[in-house]
């Protein structure tokens, strides 16, 4: 009997025992009621759900369309992204490895197979970093010398630490090496071959430190050098320092151009490297100076000799490109710890040594001294104050008369040069004439005089000549022939009054040019003098190479008159000559009557001296030139 | 301890074992609303008990001898040897105010030996889970609370509390049990399965139920009901309870069961919250499988329980007497043989019980389920 029936039964059932037929009824039927309903519910419900759920499936299945889809583009963007990925990793310059936390490769590109030669099988991921690094090792793609090159790298990537190294291959590459760890264990490393940037490097460097020409060390290595070895000072190494200075380099430049001038150099440097010790320094400082760094305990003979051993080797004749070339140095020398201990003062103080070594005459060599310091100071000083009384006019013209001896009347006037210092008076030419040379003031300052003396001379009776000196400096200025012409234009005296007076020295330097600037002169009418003859060389090839008006016989025969016969017989002989050439011989230094008779007895055309007056200002010319007048119609 | 059954019916007012009468110390009775709702009934049972607290409610329906009886009021007079009882009573006003009630009811009985406390509670106008959050805040969860809300069989019209007076609506009773002789069990099981898709609570405020997955509540309910049951409504939906669940945590979900609606606003109102966010689905019951979790939750409450004998508080939840119908005393044979012949029991038809979760221990309200604690006095 079904359980529910019973119990329905069991109700229906009456405590007499008795069977309530209606009530039994009614419960059942409730109870199919109850079952009805409950069966209609849940129907209801099944399809209701079942409703809902294909709705919800169909929901589902169209949300995995379109993330099917998405995953698709997805897909495709990524699989793009990873081409360019590739594309960019395997057209980098640098080779990059990535591992991970087990070192295991996870990618690797074309150029760090390539760096390392590795193998289609080598590159695949999860090759053992091991693997790779013995392949390296065996290859000698490693750092040179480092025998537990493997279990080093392996023990640098558990540290887990950025770093960045350079190496030196076994194979001779240069390698930059960058570890990089990143998230999740993994790492990445970036390996770049710097082998030929390295040697740009070097080169770079080698060129700051060295002369592009002759690839002697320069001013830079030269000061390195220095420190290092003034450290030695301290440990009592001594050494000396030799400042070269090429003489005569300008004119081989200037005639022969700067190739040969270049390889002149050249041969110079290599002649250099040939004089000294190994553990000597031979540097070039610029244009025709060298430096010389000489380690030697035996200082100052040691410097000594070596700079001897320099004079005479660049005094040899050089041959250049066909050219004999005959040049010299002269040598400046300061030696540690006297001179020095610091290398701006011991190239400073062999500089000036050098300055002394060529005012004592070229191809020689001098050791510092320290009054040359003192001297300097004052050379500078009165450099300051040239420039200064240029520009304020401190400068004055003296004129001294010059004596016709067949007219017995004054011939013309010499223009001396005067400066009046505010401080120290009257400066003798001598003082400050090679100065204003050296630092070419002598260019206005000659420019100034000639224009003065031309103007001053506009002021004299028109038979009086002006004789104005010219530095040989003057001939290296391209403008002297029409400074010239200009100066007489602007005066308004006829180019035959002025005279110039050269010195040999003129003639010595650049001599093609100078020969033709005289030529031009003498063009316009302008007289040339041989100014001091019988000084120097007295070389009778410049009477040759040039037809001087004038020659003017240097005043120290006049004062050796009366030593003896020679000054008289070379007085005759140059006399002499001028007459055959055709050029009016001029004495100088005339203080006596006798001296006067006994040139005019050898037949000189002019006279100058204090016999005749000394130099006077400007002021006193005309005064001079009146009371002669005077005297010489009186003594008539 | 010792136990007697008493009932009562229009035409044999009150039968059982009376003898001991004067030293029972608790009686808890139920009975449908209308037979509570007179005087007389209370002044009787006073008469009989008069030094026992006497607490009762309406219910949807008695549990007696292993049946459900609706013409009849149950009784269950208890006789503790040792542990000391204590009876209190708070108004309720609306389900706001269930939370400061439960802190109320919490303060006057909070002790240091209380040992549980089982409460009955207006059916109507609390939110359930707001009270035993209310009384849970005071005592600690450490404290056993059972109970349940009255009922009023299908017509969810009004609710009432009788706490040594006459039943009344509009308030919340229990009784605190103090020593360390008592034992407390209790379980609570269900037996429903969900089915059809989980969809999301998209609006709600406290119990009041708006919105699933964008769409009205009402609107759900009503299709599955369909024109037939939905006229029965806010009952019929009793047929369909809901389980509610934190996404954030899927075990612990909970069975929710329906109050009351609204057509207009096309609103539910449930005995417990519905929190917005949590993932809710649809529940239905199958007769056997309503009967096994009735036996599944007298299992758990006859845990730890003496061998002596004890007594059970049946509160089984009025969707389940909807459903099953005439079925309905299944599910109280399955618990009644469970819990065996020393156990004595009595219950009711609610509109909720309350009880720990099985699965996480914190005390709720439970709907649709079939909640019993069992009470036992060690020698």
């Amino acid at each position: 009997m079904h359980k529910l029936f019973a119990k329905l039964l069991a109700k229906a059932t009456k405590s007499s025992g008795q069977l309530d037929l209606d009530l039994l009824g009614q419960l059942v039927s409730t109870a199919f009621e109850e079952a009805d309903h409950d069966r209609r519910r849940t129907d209801r419900s099944i399809s209701l759900m079942v409703e809902e759920l294909d709705q919800l499936n169909r929901g589902l299945e169209k949300t995995i369309a379109e993330r099917t889809k998405q995953l698709f583009q997805r897909e495709a963007e990524l699989i793009s992204q990873n081409q360019r990925f590739d594309a960019a990793i395997n057209n980098m310059a640098q080779g990059l490895c990535m591992f991970d936390a087990e070192n295991r490769l996870l990618v690797c590109n074309a150029q760090y197979a390539k760096m390392y030669s590795l193998t289609a099988e080598q590159m695949k991921v999860g090759t053992p970093l091991r693997t790779i690094l013995e392949h390296r090792f065996a290859t000698g793609m490693c750092p040179k010398d480092e025998e537990d090159f493997v279990e080093r790298v392996i023990d640098r990537t558990s540290s887990r630490k950025p770093y960045v190294l350079v190496s030196e291959q076994a194979d001779g590459r240069i390698i930059s090496y960058v570890y990089q760890p990143i998230a999740g264990g993994s790492w990445v490393g970036v390996h770049q071959d710097i082998t030929e940037q390295r040697r740009a490097e070097e080169k770079i460097a080698h060129m700051a430190h060295h002369d592009a020409l002759t690839g002697l060390p320069n001013r830079v290595l030269l000061r390195e050098q220095l420190n290092h070895h003034l450290r030695d000072v301290q440990r009592s190494v001594s050494f000396a320092v030799l400042c070269l200075d090429l003489d005569y380099f300008k004119q081989v430049n200037d005639t022969l151009g700067h190739p040969i001038g270049d390889a002149l150099l050249c041969a110079v440097a290599n002649r250099l490297r040939e004089c000294v010790q190994d553990t000597d320094v031979v540097t070039r400082l610029g244009g025709d100076e060298f430096a010389i760094v000489q380690i030697g305990v035996e200082q100052p003979t040691s410097a000594s000799t070596l700079a001897q051993k320099l004079v005479d080797a660049l005094a040899k004749p050089f041959s250049v490109d066909g050219h004999e070339l005959v040049i010299g140095t002269s040598v400046g020398v300061s030696v540690t710890p006297n001179d020095g201990t610091d290398a701006d003062v011991l190239l400073k103080n062999a500089d000036m040594a050098l300055y002394r070594a060529k005012e004592n005459g070229r191809s020689g060599f001098s050791f510092f001294e320290p009054e040359m310091d003192a001297k300097m100071h004052e050379r500078r000083t009165l450099e300051i104050d040239l420039r200064k009384a240029i520009a304020v006019g401190e400068f004055e013209l003296f004129y001294q008369p010059l004596m016709n001896l067949e007219t017995d009347t004054f011939s013309g006037f010499e223009a001396l040069l005067r400066w009046n210092h505010p401080t120290k008076g009257l400066i003798s030419p001598t003082s400050f004439i090679p100065l204003a040379e050296d630092t070419g003031l002598i260019i206005p300052l000659g420019e100034w005089v000639l224009r003065q003396a031309c103007s001053e001379a506009a002021k004299w009776p028109e038979n009086i000549k002006v004789a104005v000196n010219l530095s040989p400096v003057q001939f290296r200025s391209k403008n002297l022939v029409s400074m010239v012409a200009s100066a007489i234009a602007n005066s308004g005296i006829a180019a035959t009054r002025l005279e110039l007076e050269i010195t040999e020295t003129a003639m010595l330097q650049n001599t093609e040019q100078t020969v033709s600037a005289l030529h031009m002169l003498q063009g316009i009418g302008v007289r040339v003098s041989m100014d001091d003859f019988g000084t120097g060389y007295s070389s009778l090839s410049y009477l040759r190479s040039f037809p001087f008006d004038k020659i003017k016989i240097d005043q120290s025969f006049i004062r050796d008159l009366d030593k003896g016969n020679e000054a008289i017989a070379i007085i005759r002989a140059i006399s002499g000559l001028g007459k055959t050439l055709g050029m009016t011989t001029t004495v100088e230094g005339i203080e006596t009557e006798g001296q006067l008779e006994q040139v005019r007895a050898e037949g000189c055309s002019e006279v100058q001296g204090y016999l005749f007056g000394k130099p006077q200002p400007a002021s006193e010319v005309p005064c001079l030139l009146s009371s002669f007048g005077k005297r010489s119609q009186a003594a008539a | 301890m010792r136990a007697s059954e008493l009932s009562w019916s229009a035409t044999e007012a009150w039968k059982g074992d009376q003898t001991k009468s004067h030293s029972a110390n608790l009686v808890l009775y139920f009975g449908a609303r209308r037979a509570l709702a007179e005087q007389a009934r209370f002044d009787e049972l006073r008469e009989i008990f008069p030094k026992a607290h006497i607490l009762g409610c309406s219910a949807g329906g008695q549990i007696h001898n292993g049946d459900v009886v609706d013409d009849k009021i149950t009784a269950l007079a208890i006789c503790f040897d040792t542990t000391n009882l204590k009876l209190v009573c708070e108004p309720v006003e609306d389900p706001d105010s269930s939370f400061a009630c439960g802190t109320a009811i919490g303060r006057a009985l909070k002790g240091d030996d209380l040992a549980g406390i089982f409460v009955l509670s207006d059916g109507l106008n609390v939110n359930g889970s707001k009270l035993v959050a209310g009384i849970t805040s005071v005592v600690g969860r450490e404290v056993s609370l059972t109970g349940g809300l009255a009922g009023d069989g299908a017509d969810f019209s009004e609710t009432l509390i009788g706490a040594d007076d006459a039943p009344r609506a509009h308030r919340v009773a229990a009784v605190g049990f103090y020593g360390p002789a008592i034992r407390i069990g209790h379980g609570s099981a269900g037996g429903w399965d969900v089915f059809g898709p989980r969809r999301r609570i998209t609006k709600s405020i406290g119990n009041l139920l708006l919105e699933l997955d964008g769409q009205p509540a009402l609107h759900l309910y009503e299709r599955y009901l369909g024109e037939e049951d939905a006229k029965g409504l806010p009952g019929s939906a009793l047929l369909f309870p809901l389980q509610v669940c934190n996404p954030n945590r899927p075990d612990s979900d909970i069975m929710r069961t329906v109050l009351a609606v609204d057509r207009e606003r096309r609103t539910m109102t449930f005995a417990g919250d519905v929190p917005e966010g949590w993932i809710a689905q649809l529940m239905h019951g199958n007769f056997d499988r309503l009967s096994a979790g009735a036996a599944d939750a007298a299992r758990q409450a006859q845990y730890g329980i003496g061998d002596g004998e004890s007594v059970a508080i049946l509160v089984s939840c009025i969707g389940r007497r909807l459903l099953m119908g005439q079925r309905i005393s299944d599910e109280i044979e399955a618990a009644s043989a469970e819990l065996g012949s020393k156990t004595r029991r009595i219950g009711f038809y609610s509109y909720g019980g309350i009880s720990p979760h099985a699965a996480s221990g914190a005390c709720e309200l439970h709907n649709q389920t079939m909640t019993i604690t069992t009470f036992y006095e060690a020698a």
